[in-house]
């Protein structure tokens, strides 16, 4: 135990930050980190302001249709950017030809992966090519990115670009991906996050309950489908700074990723985002930003890529499927006394927001519930599917969907009203959740019970 | 969108003749719901778009000797408003307004959806079970078929590469005759169909004299259950059970397949369910008057 | 090349366009009215959703040389920052938008309900926006703002907003 711990931990940040993972990031210096206090129980009770009516400061220009957003921009002389994408799942890219597309109508440049100075991004690891030079990993990754005159001409041109691919065999069950015998989709593992979460002894309490209950649950992918299909717009000012408009929620972090795949400092860059969308978690990473300052570059003009929908649904990334394995130990009398889970999440060809999405399903798994004997573990493993990354809560939709299932399964066998199972078990004022939290303002109970009288499960009264 | 050539001739002559000299290098364009769709996202395009919204010969709903005749461009919203549909065919609106939305209700033309000929269509089954007949044209002239003969394939209509839909008869006979629609799909709107049934009824003396039932979306293209009618023909009014062996019938004379929508299993008991239901409205109405 | 001439939001616009070109396109791209919307380009979502001749269609699904000689209705021509439609007020007071990339569309669709229907039951204003897809609000607010904006004076009334703005 260090005696002065704020210091410590300013001294592991600086650590971190000397050694920055950006190209040319210049050096940050920042002041101790400020010892957040735990927030008392009367900071947590509701604001005057829940419940209030209060008028959106944007929406006068969303009834108006006035609002702008990026394909609501042009610039004068600005050209349109189709890319071509992979028509394989997981193939060796022997040679990729773009001389006949070149002198389509209309086509002013083409740019493939080998231009891009550092071609990967990625928000844990950086393991997907901003444009695929040697091997594709999905239907969806894409190859060529054309600019053109007119979007119909680039989307023309691309037909003329002559790919040729050598297959590899293609894995779509991530059960079969963590098999040690499976092809790697890349270096040597499979499994590329994994979270554990262990409190108390899972053996010992599954021996002690009295019945138990196993079953697999599953999850399908979902693409976010935002109305906004994701558009971003590149130019060079005249002083030599890159301007990109970015239909992107998380415009720092696009930045930096601009700055590393361009491998120019991030003070010449300039992200501006207007309004999205929609993003639900769909439009929090870079997707055409690079290629586009490239083009413009290479032009001298402005272009712009407006993804079309087919675009959305194979090339942003999509929810995570998750196959959950949940073993619970119950005595009769409801309590839970053991909880073992194992997720396995598809994450499809890269890892995108995996490492933030198996964190918050394991921390979740085991539900709101108190249990002595917690054992989760989650994986989130390669395939060659469309990519999978962030999209609201984050991997806690799928867990709660599974543990809730379990929920009503037990009160069934038990015998026992659902609603009763999960007010003897919920997490109250003073719980410690399974990840050692103590936690404060916690209003299981009251929700439960409101939802059961308003949804007519009780009485009014009761 | 890739180019093509475009024109909107004012007659159906001129229209004929020109499909003559052009077939099959062209597209009709109806209301454009399906082949806007077509033209942008499509492996190919036509070298020749013809708009089909200026020919007044494809328009209109009217009484004929012959029966109503409804024109190819009449939209599903023109349906869904038409006195005379209300009046002699309201199986008709009520097929209508299961079609899309309101958008492409009012661009969306009942000739249009007649030739796409998916299994799904939904103007389809209330058609056949008002026994339509439709006239096609070319520039050697004029057919008429029952409807059952211009569906014969999935995606694949009687129409030559010359030849298109001029117009829908609902014949004398079957104006004003009984009939109900019912569509299955996975929600309200915007959907496509699951399984989509109609029937109709003619009652004489408290006993079915005459009944049609029309599936869709459970074979290649709409059919008619033939067996499931000659279980109810002659049955009493009375006689609830014959609707339920009618239906069971009906569902032995689909060939439902299994898509990510549904599978067989649950088009065929839809099939069941659905044909009881409309047996049993077009029943009701037949009664009551 | 077309010729092409509409009425668009009460002003007279003209265009030479190839035959390929969409309503929505020579809207958003030669006389930029990007008001409507591009979301899905195969006429499932409403974002399109404009007016033609008093009816609601999807902008992308027709050719502007469709269009011509008639007359057309775009969310600019549905009041502006300072002069709100009962509809647009009704959305404002109940935060009925969320991302707005829907809400063009959606006006429009509720304005040719009205305009037929001025006092429409709930399934009926659902069954009017069947065509107009929203992926943020779950469309909760934005029936109950189309409910409301029908029991505004000006809608009951029968006086709808014209392209200026003044009732």
């Amino acid at each position: 135990m260090s005696e002065k711990p704020t210091k410590e931990k300013t001294a592991d940040l600086g650590d971190l930050l000397a050694e920055p993972r950006v190209g040319q990031l210049p050096a940050v210096t920042r002041g101790p980190i400020p010892v957040v206090q735990a927030l008392t129980v009367g900071a947590n009770q509701q604001t005057p302001a829940v419940g209030q009516r209060v008028t959106r400061l944007d929406i006068r220009t969303h009834v108006t249709g006035s609002t702008r957003y990026i394909d609501d921009l042009a610039f004068p002389g600005m050209l349109h950017v189709k890319i071509l994408r992979s028509t394989q799942a997981h193939a060796r890219i022997l040679s990729i030809d773009t001389t006949a597309a070149r002198a389509m109508p209309g086509v002013v440049a083409t740019l493939t992966g080998d231009e891009i100075p550092e071609n990967s991004f990625g928000s844990s690891y950086q393991d997907q090519p901003v444009l695929a030079v040697d091997r594709v990993r999905h239907q969806g990754d894409g190859l060529v990115a054309i600019a053109a005159e007119t979007e119909q001409q680039a989307s023309d041109a691309l037909a003329a670009v002559k790919v040729t691919y050598e297959p590899l065999p293609a894995l779509f069950d991530p059960l079969e991906a963590i098999r040690p015998d499976a092809p790697k989709i890349h270096r040597d593992n499979n499994v590329y996050a994994s979270k554990v979460i262990i409190r108390g002894d899972v053996e010992k309490g599954f021996a002690e309950s009295d019945q138990i209950f196993e079953r697999r649950y599953r999850t399908q992918m979902i693409e976010h489908v935002p109305m906004e299909p994701f558009a971003a717009i590149a130019l060079w000012e005249p002083d030599g700074q890159l301007h990109v408009y970015s239909s992107n929620g998380r415009i720092t972090l696009g930045r930096a990723d601009l700055a590393r795949t361009l491998q120019m400092p991030m003070n010449r860059i300039r992200v501006t985002a207007t309004f999205i969308g929609g993003n639900f978690g769909g439009k929090n990473e870079i997707r055409t930003e690079p290629i586009l300052a490239l083009l413009a570059k290479k032009t001298r003009q402005p272009v712009k890529a407006t993804f079309n929908r087919e675009d959305e649904f194979i090339a942003s990334t999509t929810r995570h499927p998750i196959i959950m394995d949940y073993k619970t130990g119950v005595a009769d009398d409801g309590h839970l006394i053991a909880r073992s889970v194992r997720l396995v999440l598809d994450g499809g060809a890269y890892a995108s927001w995996s490492e933030t999405t198996v964190g918050k399903a394991a921390i979740l798994a085991a539900g709101p519930y108190r249990i002595p004997n917690v054992h989760v573990e989650g994986h989130a493993v390669y395939t060659n599917k469309t990519v999978t990354g962030a999209m609201r809560g984050f991997g806690a939709p799928q867990v709660a969907f599974a543990y809730e299932s379990q929920m009503d399964e037990i009160a069934n066998t038990l015998g026992m009203d659902p609603l009763a199972i999960r007010l003897l078990n919920g997490f109250s004022e003073g719980s410690i959740s399974h990840t050692g939290q103590v936690l404060q303002a916690v209003a299981l109970e009251e929700t439960l019970l409101t939802a059961a009288k308003r949804s007519g499960w009780m009485e009014e009264g009761t | 969108m890739r180019s093509f050539e475009y024109l909107a001739p004012s007659s159906l002559n001129e229209l004929l003749e020109v499909m003559g000299d052009r077939a099959p290098n062209f597209k009709l364009l109806a209301g454009g719901t399906d082949l806007l769709v077509d033209l942008k996202h499509g492996p190919s395009g036509p070298k020749l778009v013809m708009d089909l919204g200026a020919v007044p010969e494809l328009k209109g709903i009217e009484e004929t000797p012959l029966g109503l005749r409804i024109g190819a461009m009449v939209t599903h919203s023109q349906i869904q408003q038409s006195a005379l549909i209300a009046e002699h065919a309201p199986a008709m609106m009520a097929a209508a307004a299961t079609i899309g939305a309101v958008q492409t209700r009012n661009m969306g033309t009942i000739g249009g959806n007649l030739v796409t000929c998916v299994p799904s269509l939904d103007s389809g089954p209330v058609l056949v079970a008002l026994d339509a007949q439709v006239t096609v044209a070319g520039v050697h002239g004029r057919r008429v078929l029952a409807i059952t003969e211009f569906f014969v394939g999935p995606r694949q209509t009687a129409l030559a590469p010359d030849e298109l839909l001029v117009d829908i008869l609902i014949p004398t006979a079957m104006l004003g005759r009984a009939t109900a629609f019912r569509k299955f799909g996975l929600r309200k709107g915007q959907a496509l169909a699951l399984v989509n049934a109609a029937a109709s009824i003619a009652v004489d003396n408290d006993r079915i004299v005459e009944a049609r039932i029309a599936l869709g979306a459970v074979a290649p293209t709409v059919i008619r259950a033939t067996d499931g009618e000659r279980v109810i023909t002659g049955r009493s009014t009375d006689d609830v059970g014959a609707l339920r062996e009618a239906a069971a019938v009906a569902v032995t004379e689909t060939r439902p397949i299994d898509d990510f929508r549904a599978s067989a299993a649950y088009r065929r008991e839809l099939v069941a369910v659905g044909t009881y239901r409309v047996l049993e409205e077009a029943l009701a109405l037949a009664t009551r008057s | 090349m077309h010729q092409v001439e509409m009425m668009v939001n009460g002003q007279v616009r003209r265009a030479e366009v190839p035959a390929e070109t969409t309503l929505l396109s020579v809207l958003r791209e030669t006389w930029g009215l990007t008001g409507s919307k591009l979301g899905c380009d195969v006429g499932d979502c409403g974002a399109c959703t404009v007016l033609v001749d008093g009816l609601s269609v999807n902008a992308c699904l027709l050719l502007a040389v469709q269009v011509d000689g008639q007359e057309v209705l775009t969310i600019e021509g549905m009041g502006g920052f300072d002069y709100l439609h009962p509809i647009q007020a009704a959305f404002e007071r109940l935060s009925s938008i969320q991302c707005g990339f829907c809400a063009p569309g959606i006006v429009i669709s509720a304005k040719a309900l009205i305009d037929k229907n001025p006092h429409p039951t709930e399934q009926e204003i659902r069954e009017a926006l069947a065509g107009n897809l929203c992926r943020c609000t779950g469309y909760t607010k934005i029936i109950e703002g189309i409910a409301e904006a029908c029991r505004a004076p000006a809608i009951t009334d029968g006086i709808s907003v014209t392209e200026s703005g003044h009732v």
